[in-house]
């Protein structure tokens, strides 16, 4: 786990140097993609479905990232789009090109469906927690004002 | 206010959703800083059309219509300058900043410092190889996919400095990253060292897989930009099956001329 920990983390830090994020935010955004990948692998053992794993990973994710924002006053995609990196299904990608390859289009098309399916649990996911920010933000100002 | 100073405002707030569409940025966020930038200086009735491919903005002030339409692309994704420009257009709204000031700050934002390609091309070997400690790889699936994804970001980089169209550009990245997988894991195997191939191309594959690009156009679709959202989806899937087109031709000449499965 603490390695996952630190792979994850570090993986997240590569993906921030290549998105070109704010310096000061790097280890911070790194964090969240570390968090959002042990909570990923913590519920792939309780619920055994890619989907809902990626599912909480990227609700993990999103929620880090709106409290970060906050705190730090940068817009929160600074800290989604490199955290949600690792839960992206390359690996999906690759295997269903592998299986059309082979031939084993059965296969193919079960592992693309569910590269789909575990894209859409995660934008699903980040769009939740944004709105939720948002609502609170807006909440936020009125009373402010 | 004058004419002048109306066109002047339009080219800023022109300015400012072109930086944040071409690094990138979610349509709403452009819509909204082009609505913000033009409201704060009284403007009231400001309207924007913003697609991944172009920004529309038409202004009313006094009876007077004024228009203006951009043609642009998205390029990258930079979220220091999303952050920067973010940052500006609140500093505007709040009425601090002079028109000329404003456009001095969007010039510095342009020009803001990047990382240099090395940090690039090393952050981009790091990302690829802690990917495929995180699928089950060992220290040797690691070193091998390090030097993978560095061969392919040096690649991404120089067709981007040549404007290679996307396509190309993730067609070729797909044939460069299993074609020096390949030849590294074969060439280790001479010395009788074995690597697991999957977890090499799946961690060397993640910086050019579109993920953000698929987050987006859904993030899009969801808040009612069904153009934008549509739009970037057929980029992203695209981008997705330029990839598969590149590594399943290696792999398919390589089972082809010598045999066997990977």
């Amino acid at each position: 786990m603490i390695l996952d920990f630190i792979f994850s983390f570090l993986c997240t830090f590569g993906f921030g140097i290549l998105f070109n994020i704010p310096r000061k935010q790097l280890v911070f955004a790194s964090i969240g993609g570390a968090l959002g990948w042990i909570v990923y692998s913590i519920s792939l053992v309780q619920f055994d479905s890619v989907v809902m794993a990626a599912f909480t990973g990227a609700l993990a994710v999103g929620f880090y990232s709106e409290i970060m924002a906050k705190e730090r006053r940068v817009p929160a995609t600074v800290y989604v789009i490199p955290g949600m990196i690792p839960l992206v299904p390359g690996y999906g990608l690759y295997y269903a090109i592998k299986k059309i390859i082979e031939a084993d289009y059965i296969m193919a098309m079960e592992v693309g469906t569910e590269t789909v399916l575990v894209a859409l649990a995660i934008s699903s996911a980040v769009i939740l927690t944004t709105s939720i920010g948002r609502k609170i933000k807006r909440k936020a100002e009125k009373i402010m004002n | 206010m004058n004419k002048n100073e109306i066109n002047r405002i339009l080219k800023l707030s022109r300015r400012a959703g072109k930086i944040l569409l071409e690094n990138g940025a979610e349509t709403y966020r452009v819509e909204e800083t082009i609505n913000l930038i033009c409201n704060s200086k009284g403007i009231e009735d400001a309207n924007c059309f913003v697609v991944p491919t172009g920004i529309f903005i038409n202004i009313e002030y006094d009876g007077e219509y004024y228009s203006i339409i951009h043609r642009t692309s998205i390029e990258r994704i930079d979220l220091e300058r999303i952050a920067m420009v973010n940052n500006f257009s609140r500093g505007f709204a709040s009425g601090s900043i002079t028109v000329t000031e404003a456009d001095k700050d969007l010039e510095r934002i342009e020009n803001a410092p990047e990382f240099k390609n090395w940090q690039i091309i090393l952050g981009g070997g790091v990302a690829g190889g802690f990917f495929t400690l995180l699928f089950g790889g060992g220290p040797i699936e690691f070193s091998l996919a390090f030097l993978t994804s560095m061969f392919v970001i040096m690649f991404s980089l120089i067709s981007i400095k040549y404007k290679l169209p996307f396509f190309m550009k993730n067609f070729t990245g797909g044939i460069i990253n299993m074609f020096a997988a390949l030849i590294f894991i074969k060439s280790l195997e001479c010395f009788g060292v074995y690597a697991d191939i999957d977890s090499i191309i799946i961690g060397s594959l993640m910086p050019l897989v579109p993920g953000v690009a698929i987050v987006n156009s859904i993030r899009d679709i969801i808040s009612g930009d069904f153009v934008s959202g549509t739009s970037r989806m057929m980029e992203a899937v695209l981008i997705a099956v330029a990839l598969a087109l590149g590594v399943g031709t290696v792999l398919q000449g390589y089972i082809m001329i010598f045999g066997g499965s990977i």
